[in-house]
């Protein structure tokens, strides 16, 4: 039984494999370093560690830094590649495949970063493609690109 | 008895705090704005001024570019941080001397392979005080005969 993390951001919901969350954190601070890509919006220490904090508004394309929201939790998921944190508001929920309508999306350009989405009480998640997200994200393949209503694969 | 070069100087850059080895420095001086002459430039060298300093004038670089952070603190109210090099003294510009701290109060922390792009040509070290993380200035990087190699 598939059960998922259920997220808000700044009116985008998502959705991620409760295997991958590994914690969430709640008004973790937050630090600049040089030369992050600008798909990460900072970095923030767990156990010693540094974790890129993701700037969801890549994928959301709405040209304001989400990861910037001061007041909310920080979850902390687990990809292929490494731990990577993801900005979400003070709401939250685990809920099982089963309670929501799944559907899986390939291959379409806006969904990038996405393996499908997830409705649950009318309300539609994206579920996150993590590994594709860290990767890219974390290496400065992602562009913004204004006025195409979303993020696209800039390499 | 505390040996001085196991001692690091904490200085910030915009929002970014880091810190470099005690031993490699002069002295810190502030109140740089009559000392310096912006026309004796070398961008190429990343040289951006050159400052009096002991009677001889020497080669000011100024880390925020190399590194694109932004700061609001103007080239006069910057601090200067004169450090020894291969070529003689040099000065680097910096928004704020923050502390000492001696070295065993940082922890290591290793930069993670998502994070590993960004950081290279820049810094190669993070350390940690009071799970803060600190860049380790290799002044190398940044003026000498292999700052224009990176």
């Amino acid at each position: 039984m598939s059960r998922f993390g259920l997220f808000w951001i700044e009116g985008f919901g998502f959705a991620v494999a409760l295997e991958q969350i590994k914690k969430i954190l709640q008004n973790s601070k937050t630090y600049k370093l040089p030369h992050l890509p600008g798909a990460v919006s900072a970095v923030l220490i767990e156990a010693g560690q540094l974790v890129p904090l993701l700037d969801l508004s890549q994928l959301v394309g709405t040209g304001t830094q989400l990861g910037q929201v001061a007041q909310g939790y920080q979850v902390l998921v687990e990809s292929e590649y490494g731990t990577v944190a993801l900005p979400a508001d003070l709401t939250g929920k685990i809920v099982t495949e089963q309670k929501g309508e799944l559907s899986v999306i390939v291959g379409e350009e806006e969904d990038f970063g996405t393996i499908g989405k997830l409705i649950y009480r009318n309300e539609e998640y994206n579920i996150l493609d993590i590994n594709i997200l860290a990767i890219e994200m974390t290496q400065g393949f992602w562009q913004s690109q204004p006025g195409t209503g979303g993020a696209r694969r800039h390499q | 008895m505390t040996v001085l070069g196991n001692r690091k100087l904490i200085f910030r850059l915009g929002e970014i705090r880091f810190l470099l080895d005690l031993a490699d420095v002069v002295e810190v001086v502030d109140q740089i704005a009559d000392a310096l002459d912006p026309s004796r430039s070398d961008i190429g060298q990343g040289i951006i001024s050159a400052l009096q300093f002991r009677h001889t004038w020497i080669p000011v670089v100024d880390p925020t570019l190399k590194l694109d952070i932004f700061s609001t603190v103007k080239l006069k109210e910057k601090i200067a941080v004169i450090l020894r090099g291969t070529e003689g003294n040099w000065a680097l510009l910096v928004d704020q001397v923050d502390e000492l701290s001696g070295a065993e109060n940082f922890q290591p922390c290793v930069i993670p392979f998502l994070l590993k792009v960004s950081a290279m040509g820049f810094y190669s070290q993070i350390r940690l005080l009071h799970n803060e993380p600190m860049i380790v200035f290799e002044p190398e990087r940044y003026y000498g005969s292999t700052a224009v190699l990176v």
